[in-house]
């Protein structure tokens, strides 16, 4: 398969049709055993942990349905945490993070703890942390499946907006509803791509 | 409902075999040396219990005005016989023995036995078992022996030698039969065959008997018998020690009479308390300890149960809404603790079996087998058991059962965090333990090395010494001078000497001098050495002023060399002392002339200040027992088999029973070296549980914080940064447990150290060394355990259910 | 069977004061199949544990048939809910160490039921769920789907008068779902079980008789 730069692209299959472990190997998490994979023009099938790691902190966010925040940080300090790793400076980042949190309007919350939250909202801190490092491809793997539907529908419509700003989306959804906010579905079945759909 | 409680206390913990091992492996090892503690006090407990009539049994000490006077442990020769004869109404039995070395052989098996020579109703009034022989006539005819089992079979090779005979030699140089009237079963540990270390006697002969060896227990003059009374029900020992004073008093003279204070000790309590109390302290301290390591694995225990209760908390709070009561999850906690407890108690008992020939050295003592334990005994262990498994798990268990069930449900902490602040402050005490024990182990390395290596003001390299045997009058003298100008003869012999004392940190006795013109009032005590005019060359000991002991044939007077202290202690400058002379008391009238004055030795053990000392002619003295031997540096298996050939030549018949003096000198320091053993032994077992502490609540954080570590690494963390991460939370701990060991190691230190009269400095090296070994192999562990969960894939774990 | 009157509940976020439920007044009637649904932070949950004593709100009345239970103690509220009340979670909430037939018998053994009498009623109980082929099989060893039946057996076994569902179907694939709640339907409409659920999905809620919404700690539709 092939994702332009600026797509909006939704992976869609049943239960264990190999839609997550895609999405690993996108987002440089895990290693092809075969076959090549052009990231950007270079070859990253085969690269070591480290050098993926590299690549991933400086290209890829991540949202996952289940937050994945760290309890033990506040709102803005999980935010933070990917600038930490790619190692802005501390005024540098308290700016940045700022002003992701004003994006996804959850400012009012900047110090509170990720139990403090609802679901929506920790979704939100999610996207933002996703985003703050400015990263080319944003990777979602079933971001509204713990979220009721008016704030699944409000996540959806902050990613189509990074989209909008040029931000590449690939996101892994069960949702025909959700999936409708993409430009192509793919859809797999037993670990192979069966189908493509054109939206719009 | 208890039966499930133990299904899943046992699924519980085979689902978690790590947390599981590591609890199990340091409970056990704190029970197993728990159990090993409390059976050497046991033994040490019940030392002259099973005497008979061991409640009445008391052993007469003495209380000397000036410590060097005289012995505590001996006392005047017809003392206890006197009181039993006065006061029949207070005095059951009484009991004297003179205790000799000599030379005993069968055939061609020769040994330097212990004898212990003394009245012949020592059988019965002890209930000492005769595996042959009669009790009751054992003792009773002259030149009879009783020995023990094991000398039977050394001497014989089998047990049933009644009628057989044994070869005792005196102190004249002959040798006669003793006919075997009795073997005794081997005695239980007790303070009358064996009284201490150089008492340990296995053979036994009647007091008639005693005038073979020169001696006499029944005169006044002899101050050096052991004594022991047995008292009738009711009478009161204060008393009876008062009208022992009385009845000395009426001996002896005045002046003696007042210097010394007889008293009785109940044997029940006197191996405890002899020897400065040495045992009683040691037990102190053993408990102690042994209170201290189980306490240490309990604390392990009740933070690792407490750390796992996050992962627990979904259970606990499924349970409370299905109906269970707090109690009920109380019974629950406590069935897995005590389950623990169990397994520990068992791989323990293992383990002790085990381990016993390495505690045997180290506590000098034979702990019992696994086997020899009765049943009760192990009804006892199984309490104990039983009791720490609820002591361990209560609290824990009381913590877990608190939790609020909605918020355990949502995986919240809540009250937890709170015990996070516990948790941390026993590990910091355990981390204090381990430092304290760490640094006090170097230290008392370091003394005890000291003691070794010291510059004593002497040289004892290569120096071997023999017993020769006695001939205690001017012939024998002249031959024991003879065979050692042959010895000193050999090529490989530097020096060779004849005395009655070596530097072996043994005194026998002190006398009272005092200088010529005045009278023994002004009289000081000091050690008197008989030696020869080679001894002082062969221990390379300096004359500060004068000159050697001459034997000039045809000196009027005996020549005294004296040691520094002494001279103070006669208020004589040493540089003038030359020419002085002396009294001694005691000694018939000695008269001695001071012809040097030798610098400050320290012969005794380092607890000890230098005492008074005078070197005496051994040809005015007339005693000798040792032949100390240099040898030349060289190959010193060969140069003893030189040695062993001569003496064969030389002295057929006589076996050559030799010591280096280091090996001596180790005797001396036999304590200190136990404890220095002991020190270690404690330090490997604190640092073991300390570092399962650590490794049990690294492995709890890294489990618990596995999703948190794979969301780092998925926003870009380095592995460093990960295990930077758990290091930064322990590294506070282990600091601040540094700086409170530090100093109160310090303190224990100090005391202990300040004992001795000589010691090392402290300085800040063994706890920097014991600071910078926890820190390193913290560390270690820390990065290890950290490392596997860093470098999994981090899509593991934070993949949801 | 169930009133709430002016129901509060609140945490104290330093100075603030933010409410989780605010003026919740109630009324549930046996044999009812009652949704709550609301957006996400609207007090499903709080809601729920409250009706269920799990937790307890800070100002208001609950009356659970005549037993005034603001005013027990929490021991006798431990008593009241361990008997009438039976919970299904969305995570299940199996205890991991047990089989399925022990995870079922537990709560028997809170009740103090003699042996003889437990094992009839798990008997029936796994019968009843046709899951008797899988008694001694561990939760690690299920499905999703087959996790909350086993789940729902548990809060069934004590012959509850209400079940309280937070999400029941919120972990499983559709199929799953639809059979769950079916199980719930035919529970009440042909046992006469009252059952009070939370969830999302409108679906779900289509099931029930009656729709209580709850828009930020307050009722917007009953």
């Amino acid at each position: 398969m092939e994702v332009k730069q600026g797509e909006f692209v939704a992976i869609m299959g049943p239960s264990g049709c190999g839609k997550s472990t895609l999405l690993n190997i996108l987002g440089l998490l895990d290693d092809p055993d075969n076959g090549s994979f052009m990231f950007n023009g270079i070859e990253v099938a085969g690269f070591n942990e480290r050098k993926r790691a590299e690549l991933r902190k400086r290209n890829i966010g991540f949202v996952f349905q289940s937050f994945n925040l760290i309890d033990e940080l506040t709102v803005f300090e999980n935010v933070e945490l990917p600038l930490i790793y790619t190692g802005v400076k501390s005024a540098e980042r308290k700016i940045r993070v700022d002003q992701v949190l004003e994006k996804v309007q959850i400012m009012h919350r900047r110090n509170h703890y990720p139990q403090q939250l609802s679901g929506g909202q920790q979704q939100r801190v999610a996207v933002a942390r996703a985003v703050v490092n400015k990263p080319k491809l944003i990777l979602a793997d079933e971001p509204t499946g713990n979220l009721d539907s008016s704030n699944g529908n409000e996540v959806m419509q902050l990613l189509t907006d990074l989209n909008e700003q040029g931000t590449t989306i690939v996101m892994v959804t069960h949702s025909e509803h959700d999936a409708r906010y993409s430009h192509r579905i793919i859809r797999m079945l037993d670990g192979q791509t069966v189908l493509e759909n054109i939206m719009i | 409902m208890i039966k499930q409680y133990f299904t899943i206390a046992w699924r519980s913990l085979a689902k978690n075999k790590m947390f599981s091992l590591i609890n199990i492996f340091g409970l056990a090892a704190g029970i197993c040396f728990t159990i090993v503690i409390v059976a050497y006090c046991w033994l040490q407990l019940s030392v002259n219990r099973d005497l008979k009539n061991a409640d009445h049994q008391y052993i007469i000490q003495s209380d000397w005005k000036d410590k060097n006077a005289g012995f505590d442990l001996a006392t005047f020769g017809p003392l206890a016989m006197e009181m039993r004869r006065q006061y029949p109404e207070l005095v059951k039995n009484y009991f004297r023995f003179d205790g000799v070395t000599s030379n005993v052989s069968k055939n061609n098996t020769a040994f330097r036995e212990n004898i212990q020579i003394g009245d012949s109703q020592m059988i019965e009034m002890y209930g000492f078992k005769l595996l042959q022989g009669n009790p009751a006539t054992a003792m009773r005819e002259p030149f009879s022996a009783v020995i023990t089992e094991k000398q039977a079979i050394k001497y014989f090779g089998r047990k049933d030698v009644l009628g057989e005979s044994i070869t005792i030699e005196s102190f004249n140089g002959s040798k006669k039969e003793f006919r075997i009237t009795g073997v005794m079963k081997t005695p239980p540990p007790n303070s009358v065959t064996f009284l201490n270390r150089d008492n340990d006697n296995q053979i036994f002969l009647p007091e008639n008997t005693l005038s073979y060896f020169g001696r006499d227990l029944n005169t006044w003059q002899n101050q050096h018998i052991v004594g022991y009374l047995e008292l009738q029900p009711g009478a009161n020992a204060k008393r009876v020690g008062e009208l022992m004073k009385v009845t000395l008093s009426s001996n002896i003279s005045p002046d003696l009479a007042s210097q010394v204070r007889p008293y009785l000790v109940k044997l029940t309590d006197y191996h405890l308390g002899k020897e400065n109390a040495s045992v009683k302290k040691m037990l102190y301290t053993l408990a102690f300890i042994a209170l201290f390591i189980l306490g240490m694995a309990i604390v392990n225990f009740i933070n690792l149960s407490i750390s796992k209760a996050s992962e627990r908390m979904r259970e606990i709070g499924v349970r409370k809404v299905l109906g269970s009561s707090k109690a009920a999850l109380i019974a629950q906690f406590l069935s897995e603790s005590v389950l623990i407890v169990f397994i520990s108690t068992v791989l323990s008992v293992g383990l002790y079996a085990f381990l016993r020939p390495y505690f045997n050295g180290v506590l000098n003592t034979e702990l019992p087998e696994v086997f020899a334990y009765r049943p009760v005994q192990f009804f006892y262990l199984f309490v104990f058991a039983l009791v720490l498994g609820i002591a361990a798990g209560i609290y824990p268990a009381f913590i877990l059962s608190s939790l609020q069930s909605v918020d355990s449900l949502k995986g919240r902490l809540g009250s937890m965090q709170q015990n996070v602040l516990l948790r941390k402050a026993l590990i910091i005490l355990q981390f204090s333990t381990a430092a304290i024990v760490l640094s006090s182990a170097l230290l008392i390395s370091a003394q005890v090395d000291y003691f070794f290596s010291k510059d004593l003001g002497y040289n004892k390299d290569f120096i071997v010494t023999a017993q020769m045997p006695r001939n205690w009058n001017p012939e024998g003298i002249r031959k024991v001078e003879q065979l050692r100008d042959r010895f000193a003869e050999l090529p490989i012999v530097q020096n060779a000497t004849v005395s009655f004392e070596i530097p072996d940190g043994n005194i026998s006795g002190s006398s009272i001098i005092y200088r010529f013109g005045q009278d023994s009032s002004q009289g000081i005590a000091a050690q008197i050495l008989s030696v020869d005019k080679h001894y002082l060359d062969t221990y390379k000991i300096p004359l500060s002023a004068g000159l050697n002991i001459d034997n000039k044939a045809g000196s009027l007077l005996n020549q005294m060399v004296l040691n520094e202290s002494a001279c103070r202690a006669l208020k004589l400058d040493p540089q003038q002392a030359a020419g002085q002379r002396l009294r001694l008391v005691g000694w018939g009238g000695f008269v001695g002339e001071i012809v040097g004055v030798t610098k400050d030795i320290n012969f005794g053990p380092l607890q000890q200040k230098i005492a008074p000392q005078v070197y005496a002619d051994v040809k005015t003295v007339n005693i000798y027992r040792f032949i100390s031997i240099k040898l030349k540096a060289g190959n010193i298996p060969d140069e003893i088999q030189t040695l062993q050939n001569k003496w064969a030549s030389l002295l057929p018949g006589t076996p050559f029973e030799y010591r280096f003096m280091d090996e001596m000198l180790a005797k001396t320091y036999e304590t200190e070296l136990q404890l220095k053993k002991a020190a270690y032994a404690a330090t490997v077992l604190s640092i073991a549980i300390v570092l399962l502490g650590v490794i049990g609540l690294v492995a709890q954080n890294v489990s618990k914080r596995a999703r948190e570590i794979g969301i780092r690494k998925v926003l870009g963390s380095s592995i460093t940064g990960i295990i930077t991460l758990f290091l930064k939370e322990f590294i506070v701990i282990i600091i601040i447990a540094c700086l409170i060991a530090c100093p109160i190691g310090y303190l224990i230190m100090h005391r202990w150290l300040s004992d001795y009269a000589y010691h090392v400095a402290i300085n800040a090296v063994p706890f920097s060394i014991s600071v910078g070994i926890l820190l390193i192999v913290t560390i270690a562990l820390i990065a290890l355990q950290t490392f596997k969960t860093a470098i999994a894939n981090p899509v593991k774990s934070i993949r949801t259910e | 069977m169930i009133r709430l009157e002016h129901i509060y509940k609140w945490i104290n976020n330093g100075a603030a004061r933010v409410f989780l439920l605010k003026d919740v007044s109630l009324t549930i009637n046996e044999g009812e199949f009652v949704s709550i649904m609301g957006p996400s932070g609207s007090g499903k949950s709080t809601l729920l544990n409250v009706i269920g004593m799990l937790d307890q709100a800070d100002e208001g009345n609950y009356f659970f048939f005549d037993d005034a239970v603001h005013q027990l103690k929490e021991k006798q509220r431990a008593k009241l809910y361990k008997k009438n009340i039976g919970f299904v979670f969305q995570a299940y909430h199996l205890i991991d160490e047990l089989t399925v037939y022990e995870n079922i018998e537990t709560p028997l053994l809170y009740h103090d039921v003699p042996s003889a009498e437990r094992k009839s009623l798990v008997a029936d109980m796994l019968d009843r769920f046709q899951i008797v082929g899988k008694k001694d099989l561990f939760p690690s060893q299920l499905s999703g789907g087959q996790q909350q039946l086993v789940g729902i057996a548990r809060a069934l076994i004590i012959k509850p008068k209400i079940i309280l569902a937070d999400e029941p179907t919120g972990n499983l694939n559709s199929k799953q779902g639809e059979e769950i709640m079916e199980l719930f339907s035919q529970l009440n409409q042909e046992q006469g079980v009252t059952i009070i659920q939370v969830t999302h999905s409108e679906k779900n809620a289509a099931y029930g008789s009656r729709i209580i919404q709850l828009l930020d700690g307050m009722i917007a539709e009953n």
